[in-house]
């Protein structure tokens, strides 16, 4: 920031070459203009920051309010008396205390489907940049060709086949589609042909060690960086997903954060269906995505590099 | 000895999923084609069974009657091209993205320039900020929102109305102005996330390129449209197309929004797939709705290509330059 800064105001350079008193002040003008442009640019990223982070923090001071409190207090405000206690104590367990099952469930699905994509995208992207081998093109030729296939289209068909496996309504159910991830494969073998010299990995073999041993002990600790942004990729496009377990999944006991929260939250229109769940709805919401926004700092630059690194070289 | 392994190694090839648990294959020199393929067949294994089989069942399902289930050519295809409803939540989504998309970009193209230019401080924090959605399901965002936008809920909504300027508290969820109300959240989620591909694309710009044209007298805002935007024009042509391929999938979002403020359960051609498959139990027209579905995406996509390379030569030029 600051070298940008001192260069974008050249005059204050020139002024230390030639110390003329109107140069002097072409300096201070420059800086002042500087200072007026720096407050205007800060103003607008706040703005925009507060249009991000308004219903965030909204979402966590409502989570503190009662029904009765949601509907008559301030918005924006916290409610003179906290009621967090009694909706955490409701959360967990009114309606049959669904809550904990859709949780443990979310941590389930987006811890397995994590690892085990991370995995297999792994393996196969390496192999993609590493090997050649027949059949490598036309491997990869499908890796890219599906980028573009929209993956909601295969949602009905996926039903219907896993109808007929007996995957309904399963764990394996949910997480099996999920592990194909072909931006996952195509972003390790851009990774790998990047981080792994070939020449390292055919010194392995000259020692003799065979291709599995080679990637082992010398390729998979170069592809680590790959591999934890592939990991937060999938965790969280896991851990986000809705519409593949709302089909797939029958059972309440079964569903995921997001499919149970919205189905709380289909019964909040419907009058006399019992007392509308306002306040769980929005602390299940809270519980939801807090772990994410405590971690979310530390893993930003893990996420943002894998992505753009598909963006830039992915086009 | 010799035979045996070449044996091994054609079964491994043919069956590639016996090699996976082959630890033998550590031991015993492997080629590097046989470890190719055995390290690509956990991912080709799954992916025949749960993407290309999906993939090729939804186009032979889409061929056959609902009633018979026996074979019917493009009769499904038929009833989509005459079902009014389908094409008006399409032509919903186009409008949709004809201004959601854009206004996200521009918003996106201009925070990310923002953030590089040298008049902005704590450019961290900001980055953080905006890239925070990215973590939200939709479906917590579109609640969060609903509730946000709800008058019995959000007292911010009557200022309008206690100042005179309204007649009455705003609702943008009522019918009339639910599809701006959903921009306004599609956007909270995404412009952030394209703000930060853009953001990391501009850092590969040569910065000696900016110091010359600042040593010229360029002002910032010159530095910006004339020498930062043209270079990472790529990304902002994969950005676009991923929001076009994201609006026309549309779905979590107006569930929600249908749930709160009843906007109806085919207000997106997704919902409306959705809706054939699962409250009517229509497969083979839902699957034909799909494949219809995917083709106007690749459409869509191949349409937006077409202009960007006419008009801006997005790619011929820098790819020239890149390589």
């Amino acid at each position: 920031m600051s070298a940008i800064g001192r260069a974008a105001a050249p005059p204050s350079s020139t002024q230390r070459a030639t110390p003329t008193r109107s140069a002097r002040a072409a300096g201070r003008r420059a800086r002042s203009a500087h200072r007026t442009k720096t407050a205007i640019g800060t103003s607008v990223a706040a703005l925009a920051a507060i249009y991000v982070l308004a219903p965030i923090y909204w979402l966590i001071v409502a989570s503190s309010k009662n029904t009765g409190q949601l509907f008559n207090s301030q918005t924006f405000l916290p409610a003179s008396h906290l009621s967090w206690a009694e909706n955490f104590k409701l959360l967990f367990t009114v309606d049959g205390g669904y809550f904990k099952y859709w949780l443990l469930n979310s941590i389930i699905y987006a811890v397995l489907t994590a690892t085990l994509a991370t995995a297999v995208s792994t393996l196969c992207g390496y192999a993609l940049a590493k090997y050649r081998f027949r059949g490598r093109r036309v491997v990869f030729g499908m890796v890219v060709g599906s980028l573009l296939v929209p993956s909601t289209a295969l949602v009905v068909p996926l039903f219907l086949l896993e109808h007929d496996f007996g995957f309904i309504n399963t764990y394996q159910g949910v997480i099996l589609p999920l592990l194909v991830y072909p931006f996952g494969v195509y972003l390790m073998s851009l990774f790998a042909a990047d981080a792994v010299p070939d020449s390292l990995v055919d010194a392995a073999r000259v020692d003799g060690s065979g291709e599995f041993r080679a990637f082992w002990k010398i390729s998979r600790p170069l592809l680590m960086p790959g591999m934890v942004t592939l990991f937060l990729l999938t965790f969280i496009g896991t851990w986000n997903n809705y519409f593949l377990p709302l089909v797939l999944l029958g059972s309440t006991t079964r569903f995921p954060l997001t499919v149970g929260l919205s189905a709380w939250a289909s019964e909040l229109n419907l009058a006399g269906a019992g007392q509308p769940l306002y306040p769980e709805v929005i602390l299940g919401s809270v519980v939801s995505v807090l772990p994410m926004l405590i971690l979310f700092p530390f893993l930003q630059k893990y996420i943002a590099r894998g992505l753009t690194f598909g963006a830039i070289v992915g086009e | 000895m010799q035979l045996s392994e070449q044996s091994e190694l054609a079964s491994t090839v043919i069956q590639p999923e016996t090699a996976t648990r082959g630890r033998w294959s550590v031991r015993r020199p492997t080629s590097p084609s046989q470890a190719g393929w055995a390290m690509t067949s956990p991912f080709l294994i799954l992916y025949l069974l749960f993407f290309l089989a999906p993939f090729i069942y939804s186009i032979v399902l889409s061929l056959r009657s609902p009633r018979t289930g026996g074979f019917v050519g493009l009769f499904n295809y038929g009833n989509v091209v005459g079902n009014g409803e389908y094409w008006s939540a399409v032509v919903r989504m186009a409008y949709f993205g004809v201004i959601q998309v854009t206004a996200m970009i521009v918003i996106a193209i201009g925070l990310a320039l923002l953030l590089d230019s040298p008049y902005c401080r704590g450019k961290k924090f900001f980055a953080l900020a905006y890239f925070f959605p990215y973590a939200v399901p939709g479906i917590i965002a579109a609640v969060m929102w609903a509730f946000l936008l709800e008058p019995d809920l959000d007292n911010a909504l009557e200022v309008p109305h206690l100042l005179g300027i309204a007649s009455g508290p705003l609702n943008p969820l009522s019918f009339r102005f639910v599809l701006y109300a959903l921009m306004l959240i599609v956007t909270w989620e995404w412009a952030g996330y394209n703000m930060t591909i853009l953001l990391t694309s501009l850092t590969s710009v040569p910065r000696e390129i900016l110091e010359s044209g600042r040593i010229d007298g360029a002002s910032e805002l010159a530095l910006a449209w004339r020498i930062k935007l043209p270079m990472v024009r790529r990304t902002v042509a994969f950005i676009t197309v991923i929001s076009i391929i994201g609006t026309l999938q549309l779905f979590n979002e107006p569930m929600i929004l249908n749930d709160i403020a009843s906007i109806g359960s085919t207000y997106t051609p997704n919902e409306f797939i959705y809706n054939t498959a699962f409250t009517f139990g229509n497969e083979q027209l839902a699957a034909a709705q799909s494949v219809v579905l995917a083709l106007i995406t690749v459409a869509a996509t191949a349409a937006f290509y077409g202009i960007m390379r006419r008009r801006f030569d997005m790619f011929g030029a820098v790819r020239g330059g890149r390589r």
